[in-house]
């Protein structure tokens, strides 16, 4: 980042409360783009983020150490990190008092979490009008399941997500083998926190955002709810194939190695002739009935059977090269290890950025997607480092922001406040 | 909806321009959200999108597209050949008139189309132009030919979704791309989140910027712990079903109920929760043991053997009961357990009535209203977002943005009549 440039997001404090992914990866976003971030945990079950104790760990150290798990450091760069027991009376003053100095609270406890300590968006709005407070939930803060629990996975569940994804019936969904609803509600959190500065510029005032994972599954359904309306059927799933438009083959092929695959997806009659071509003109493939799309989406089980035997000898990134000279969409399944060891685009474009943490040094962390000409935005965010350790800012904070003394500060550790 | 909260009037003032493919529709159809407005340029025979399935009832028909229902809502649309000679003025009024250019496609197309309006940001240095292609603008791979399905492949997300391998640790299922489109939902939002950065700098700095997003690196920033589980142990996650991927097997969350359906019993095989499962098998007349001293044993003897025992009985619980039914009942005692529902099963859904989550809009192409999921999020009450309208009919506003750019009618006959619009 340019030295002395201003980030888009200079003098915006967010003040973070948040866990594992969904609510972490909204601040990210905030931080990259050079807000000051401040996590706020405690040493107990409720407020402690739990990635911080599961794996993928940085080997050897303390294995008890809070500070070595490798997917908080990812989730949690730029960010500034303090200690503050909110379980205590002492401990939620001082958290009004961050309150008062901020501009923006992201959290993602338990639905009722906040109204238990008596720090809901009506409380807290009186001690900060201009506060936008983003809170994070599986279903939504009003409505009959406003107590109901959930992880990214229960809102893929009940959004419809797990049900579109897999083969078809009687195979069971396949599901997202990650929380891909924890990454996405990270993204419109942020996105509705940045629209909610945009609107206090005019207005002056801060806002409550209720933003649900389920809500944001279902925006992510695609035409789904739509088709049901007008057929009256149940979405069905359909593996890797195209059912909306006459896209085949269209799928994943297995290649030479263990368990590895390459995508191919023809979108049209020009784009199979290629492909023909390519496999040398066998004569099952200049069958009539594969001429046309129409055709081969019909026999398209027979297609893939016969696709599937071209291309189980071939190595995956060798036969995408052969492909895409022809202008065929083709790329391999790429696991972690090929995109941090095989891929020369990520590698080109500094996707992997060296980021320092204070305990276990200097790790890649990636970067965010887009490359800018004049915005300074920088995944280090304000203090330019990856995540921080639990309590790593305390001084700075309770010093600096609050403006304690360090008697003042002294005492509140003593008290087991800070 | 309350105006003091309402996110629908964050960008009212802000011009956006869209041009491209399917690949940036939804960046475009997110900002309508939030009060932009929208002009889609689609040329005289309308956007490759309009062919794109589910239809309504005939694929022929440029509006009878669900899939550019869905991603269009909110726009207006001009008909305007971007590229043709005549469009020249146009285009220039379009650019100086612009907050934001959004423009997506294959990157020698996208290439190509800023040659001609990329220097209108000397004249409106405001502009923010934020392209969307498959690599980023440079690079090795920038002119591969991909489609939503390999960036899903390349990205990422396929190596960690699909089913469990056999017991001898091989697969004989292919990974699995978990619906179409996501490629291009995970891109449009991170592109959407560029320009919200650029609109902040712009505000501090008083210029626009110019946006390169790559949706080969947004989908792979969406693999969670697939790439630090690499980078931090060079382990690699085996796909699973139904469940996060993972260094070793984990037990399964999906369970079929009575109805033939499923709930997705997540847990962290707490004693907690097998104390509360052993209330539902109480309720629900299963004998089990687990308030037993010989499951406690067993518990201490072996964690995975007591677990398995708890598998076994989770099943059974499943199996006594609709899914809906078992959710409801799970989550009133606090576990994170939900049926897996089809999307649309949530119309009427009591939930997701009384908080707006579909929002009813009409198409006056199809004769009929119906409901879009389109709210995310509320201000405590009501929806925080809507669109005023649904998506275009093509060329629906094209005399009406070309006037408002100062374009007269005979000079917009002559743009017809040249084949301009």
């Amino acid at each position: 980042m340019e030295p002395g440039k201003r980030r888009p997001l200079e003098g915006i404090r967010v003040i973070d409360l948040t866990k594992i992914v969904a609510g972490p990866n909204a601040t990210r976003m905030l931080a990259t783009m050079g807000a000051e971030v401040i996590r706020v945990e405690w040493h107990d079950q409720r407020a402690l983020d739990m990635l911080r104790m599961i794996r993928p760990g940085v080997p050897g150290g303390d294995p008890n150490s809070l500070n070595r798990s490798g997917l908080f450091n990812n989730l949690n760069a730029g960010k500034y990190g303090i200690t503050l027991n909110m379980s205590l009376p002492q401990g939620r003053e001082l958290f009004k008092r961050l309150i008062a100095k901020a501009s923006v609270l992201c959290e993602n406890y338990s639905p009722e979490q906040m109204e238990s300590w008596e720090l809901g968006y009506p409380v807290l709005s009186k001690i900060n009008p201009q506060l936008i407070y983003l809170q994070i939930t599986g279903m939504g803060k009003s409505g009959a399941y406003k107590a109901y629990r959930s992880v990214g996975p229960t809102a893929q569940a009940l959004s419809g997500l797990t049900h579109m994804s897999g083969l078809p019936e009687p195979m069971p969904p396949a599901g997202w083998g990650y929380s891909y609803l924890d990454h996405s509600t990270g993204y419109y959190g942020a996105i509705f926190v940045l629209a909610a500065m945009m609107k206090r510029r005019r207005t002056g005032r801060g806002c409550y955002i209720d933003l649900s994972q389920t809500e944001t599954g279902l925006m992510l359904s695609g035409t789904a709810v739509l088709e049901a309306q007008i057929t009256g059927k149940t979405t069905a799933r359909y593996g890797n194939r195209m059912p909306f438009v006459q896209w085949a083959p269209h799928g994943a092929f297995r290649c030479r190695g263990s368990d590895e695959w390459i995508a191919i997806a023809i979108q049209n009659d020009e784009q199979w002739t290629q492909l023909v071509e390519e496999m040398g003109s066998p004569q099952w493939a200049r069958a009539s009935r594969f001429a046309h799309a129409s055709g081969r989406k019909t026999h398209e089980d027979e297609l893939e059977r016969f696709l599937a035997e071209f291309i189980k000898d071939y190595d995956r990134y060798e036969l995408m090269e052969r492909l895409q000279r022809r202008r065929i969409p083709a790329g391999p399944v790429q696991n972690a290890a090929d995109r941090c060891e095989r891929d020369p685009q990520l590698k080109q474009r500094g996707y992997f950025v060296p980021l320092p943490q204070s305990e276990i040094g200097t790790w890649p962390i990636e970067d965010f997607p887009a490359k800018f000409q004049n915005t300074p935005i920088s995944v280090g965010g304000p203090p330019g480092r990856a995540a921080p350790l639990i309590g790593e800012d305390n001084d700075y904070v309770y010093r600096e922001v609050l403006g304690l003394t360090l008697e003042e500060i002294a005492a509140l550790k003593e008290d087991w406040i800070i | 909806m309350t105006t003091e909260t309402a996110l629908s009037s964050a960008l009212e003032e802000s011009v956006v321009i869209e041009l491209g493919d399917e690949r940036g529709e939804f960046a475009g159809m997110l900002l309508a959200m939030l009060g932009a407005e929208v002009i889609k340029l689609e040329g005289r025979h309308g956007s490759k999108s309009r062919a794109m399935g589910p239809f309504v009832k005939s694929e022929h028909d440029a509006d009878q597209s669900l899939y550019f229902s869905r991603y269009n809502l909110g726009k207006k649309s001009i008909s305007l050949e971007f590229e043709h000679p005549a469009a020249a003025a146009v285009r220039t009024r379009l650019a100086d008139r612009a907050d934001i250019i959004i423009d997506s496609g294959e990157a020698s197309d996208v290439a190509q189309r800023l040659k001609l309006y990329r220097d209108r940001q000397n004249s409106n240095p405001r502009l923010i132009i934020c392209t969307i292609t498959p690599f980023g603008l440079d690079g090795p791979y920038r002119d591969l030919k991909m489609t939503d399905l390999t960036q899903l492949a390349m990205g990422g997300v396929m190596a960690s979704c699909g089913y469990d391998p056999r017991p001898d640790g091989t697969y004989d299922t292919p990974p699995i791309a978990p619906a179409m489109w996501q490629a291009y939902h995970i891109a449009c939002a991170h592109a959407v989140l560029a320009i919200f950065a650029a609109l902040h700098f712009r505000e501090l700095a008083g210029i626009g910027d110019f946006i390169d997003v790559s949706i080969h690196e947004a989908v792979s920033n969406c693999t969670e712990v697939a790439i630090p589980s690499y980078i931090y142990n060079q382990a690699i996650v085996q796909r699973q079903t139904g469940r996060h991927a993972a260094e070793h097997p984990t037990r399964p969350w999906l369970r079929r109920t009575n109805d033939g359906r499923y709930v997705k019993a997540f847990m962290f095989w707490s004693r907690h929760e097998a104390r509360v499962i052993g209330e539902m098998l109480n309720e629900a007349g299963i004998e089990h043991d687990l308030d037993s001293d010989t499951y406690r044993e067993l518990c201490e003897r072996s964690p995975s053997a007591g677990h398995s025992h708890l598998n076994g009985l989770v099943d059974r619980l499943a199996a006594s009961m609709t899914a809906d039914e078992l959710f409801h009942r799970a989550q009133a005692k606090g576990l994170l357990w939900a049926s897996v529902r089809a999307p649309e099963e949530n119309i009427v859904d009591p939930h997701f009535r009384a908080r707006g989550t579909f929002q009813p809009i009409d198409d006056p192409v199809m004769g009929r209203r119906l409901l879009y999921p389109v709210s995310l999020a509320t201000d405590g009450n009501k929806p925080l977002t809507s669109f005023e309208r649904g998506a275009p009919c093509l060329g629906e506003h094209t005399r009406e943005v070309l006037s408002l750019l100062g374009i007269s009618e005979a000079e917009s006959d002559l743009l017809a009549s040249q084949g301009a619009i």
